[in-house]
């Protein structure tokens, strides 16, 4: 009788130790663990969501085919936030509390994850954020979020540095002052700052712009021999064009809201305007770089009717670093051990970063090598090179 | 003076655009008395059709801007049958209103028909893109089509309200829509002529300032702001008026943008509408019409 009560004690404390286990770790099974992904899925933001997403699931199908992570396979459950704010709490709170993900790789437009932040950060889950640039995301840190994305500060800072490096000695400002402008308007007159640069001219222009004669005119008349855009496509391309017709031909430095060159050529839709613009990429691969490949084939198989892109290319380096530090975990997977993996990756080298991936416990910017990109008028796109800053 | 001479003509050409869709609202309030605030998303929408014909089907240019206009001019007698005519008896509030509707309903389809497809869509110019001299000035060849268009599509519609039947019809209902319906005009026909002949403003404005400025689904509300500013200063009921009126907002904006600094670009024309209207309540163009006892 005392021989089967201690059995049934064993058997009782076994029981409770793995119930302990599993509450220590929602999402984390035997064989499997469950991660929650949130962006646009649908509307014009689904570039900066549902694209990212099917990188990052490629990744995960990597793992999975090569055995998983320490015997665990990667299963990814997709909320679709719209670019919505409201929204993006919702995802947030229904993969937390109804699909009860271990961690979470998302976040595509910046507001709908600015709008989340509070919510992650109260719910302790490890976040990895892939295309958000906004820097109220890591700044200031939240514990247990961390960000693959070149934020706004980041990429103010690389357009300066890149215009010094390029010898440029006077340089203007072209911003939008919408919230978006602001948010990289704001942090790269403190890099001019501390630089002790002034800039010759800092103008403004709208986002609904369709005339930049007066700004073109203003900036030529202080001999800018280097312009740094704080602007959207559309009235990037309306300046550039302008500039052109102006016979205005500085140096030319946008940032990831004119993400792809090749779609600004058109967009500007003047042969040759674009000869000195460059633009900031957070990948140092375009989708036509041979070194790709892999991943096209990967992308392409799994989503037919689908072309590599570039917004594929973000989730799939943000998976890389996702999983580097879920295998830095440990077995024994906590999302503490995960939040503190992540907090110490140090000089992390994926298939598609410019940069080593670097986060610390008090700098949650863990990818600081924005990449520069160049579309030869009618030819190809060209990496140039990277900028690293603000370490 | 060549910055003014640049100045000068950027805002002429900017202005244009204002103009044209000036237009639109201005013959929308001369037969029904309301001002449509669709009158954006007309343009968005039928913009938004003349790229897929041009770009997507291949069609050539003036097709796809003929056809756009046909589009335009359907889409907006339906927009009247559908939308205003059962409620036209209500209060001017509740036809504003719709109008408003009108245009949520238009930027939502745009958005599931030709969202995902790119941030911007380019549409092709129509004339060379590089530059070419007028004067001491440079200027794009497009820009110069753009005026042209404006300066024809005003002529044609002067013509048309004061030449044809039709067009006198509609002046008479939005001088007295009473007295016009007494005398045997079926103003509820009218009032669909005027939505379709302001839409069809709209594709055509659309169509030729495309190849200027990119397409997106949120074009339409910052193109009507200045064009209904257009309007306002012209006097909202008269078409020289509203082609004035675009021409000072789009100068207005350029010379403050030249001589001030970029930051007043936005608020300058607002600023010149105050002061107008302070001077001038009825507009530029309007006058009020003395009546013989």
């Amino acid at each position: 009788m005392g021989q089967r009560l201690s059995g049934a004690a064993v058997l009782l404390a076994a029981a409770f130790a793995a119930s302990a286990a599993t509450a220590q770790a929602p999402g984390v099974t035997a064989d499997t663990i469950k991660i929650g992904t949130f962006g646009a899925l649908t509307g014009p933001g689904y570039l900066y969501g549902k694209l990212p997403m099917n990188g990052v699931e490629v990744v995960f199908d990597e793992i999975n085919r090569a055995g998983g992570i320490n015997g665990r396979k990667l299963q990814l459950v997709r909320e679709d936030d719209r670019c919505d704010p409201t929204a993006a709490i919702g995802a947030v709170k229904k993969l937390v509390e109804q699909d009860q993900v271990f961690a979470i790789i998302g976040g595509g437009c910046s507001n709908a994850t600015f709008a989340a932040k509070d919510t992650l950060e109260a719910s302790k889950v490890p976040t990895l954020i892939f295309a958000s640039v906004h820097d109220g995301i890591t700044i200031p840190p939240a514990a247990n979020i961390f960000s693959t994305a070149t934020t706004s500060t980041i990429e103010s800072q690389a357009q300066l540095a890149y215009a010094v490096e390029q010898g440029a000695k006077k340089i203007a400002i072209v911003s939008m002052r919408d919230s978006w402008g602001r948010a990289r308007y704001t942090p790269l007159i403190e890099a001019f700052k501390a630089k002790n640069i002034k800039p010759v001219a800092d103008e403004e222009l709208s986002p609904d712009a369709n005339d930049a004669t007066a700004q073109v005119l203003r900036l030529k008349a202080a001999g800018a021999d280097a312009v740094l855009l704080l602007l959207y496509p559309k009235p990037a391309a309306i300046f550039i064009r302008d500039a052109q017709k102006l016979g205005f031909k500085p140096l030319s430095l946008g940032q990831t809201g004119i993400a792809d060159p090749a779609a600004f050529e058109e967009q500007v839709g003047v042969p040759g305007a674009t000869a000195n613009f460059r633009t900031i990429s957070q990948v140092r691969y375009t989708p036509e770089d041979p070194k790709m490949d892999k991943w096209r084939k990967l992308v392409e198989a799994k989503f037919p009717g689908d072309r590599l892109s570039v917004y594929n290319l973000f989730g799939i380096g943000s998976a890389e670093v996702l999983v580097e530090a879920l295998k830095r975990a440990g077995k024994d997977l906590t999302r503490e051990k995960m939040t503190d993996a992540l907090a110490n990756l140090k000089d992390v080298n994926t298939e598609v970063y410019a940069a080593p991936i670097t986060c610390s416990a008090t700098d949650h910017r863990c990818n600081k090598g924005p990449a520069w990109m160049a579309k030869e008028p009618g030819g190809p796109i060209k990496v140039l090179g990277f900028t690293v800053v603000g370490q | 003076m060549l910055l003014f001479s640049y100045l000068l003509m950027s805002g002429v050409t900017t202005g244009a655009l204002y103009a044209l869709v000036a237009l639109g609202i201005v013959v929308v309030n001369k037969a029904t008395g309301v001002i449509n605030f669709a009158q954006g998303e007309f343009f968005m929408f039928t913009g938004f059709v003349g790229w897929m014909l041009h770009v997507q089907f291949g069609m050539n240019y003036p097709l796809s801007f003929l056809l756009a206009v046909a589009v335009g001019f359907v889409l907006g007698m339906l927009t009247d049958r559908i939308a205003f005519r059962p409620i036209a008896k209500s209060d001017i509030v509740s036809l504003v209103l719709a109008t408003v509707g009108i245009g949520f309903i238009l930027k939502g389809l745009a958005r599931v028909i030709w969202g995902g497809k790119a941030d911007y869509l380019s549409f092709p110019p129509i004339t060379s893109p590089d530059p070419i001299m007028v004067g001491p000035v440079m200027v794009i060849p497009q820009q110069l089509a753009v005026l042209a268009g404006t300066v024809i599509i005003m002529l044609v519609f002067a013509a048309f309200f004061r030449l044809t039947r039709a067009g006198k019809m509609m002046q008479a209902t939005a001088d007295n829509s009473r007295a016009a319906l007494l005398v045997g005009i079926r103003t509820d026909r009218i009032y669909t002529l005027a939505f379709g002949t302001g839409a069809a403003i709209a594709a055509a404005a659309a169509v030729l300032t495309a190849p200027l400025t990119l397409l997106y689904p949120d074009i339409g509300f910052a193109f009507f702001l200045k064009g209904f500013a257009a309007a306002v200063l012209g006097g909202l009921t008269s078409l020289p008026g509203a082609v004035l009126g675009g021409l000072i907002v789009g100068v207005a904006e350029s010379l403050a943008g030249g001589y001030i600094h970029s930051s007043v670009m936005e608020l300058s024309p607002f600023l010149v509408i105050m002061v107008v209207l302070v001077l001038r309540p009825s507009g530029l163009l309007s006058f009020r019409k003395a009546r013989r006892i």
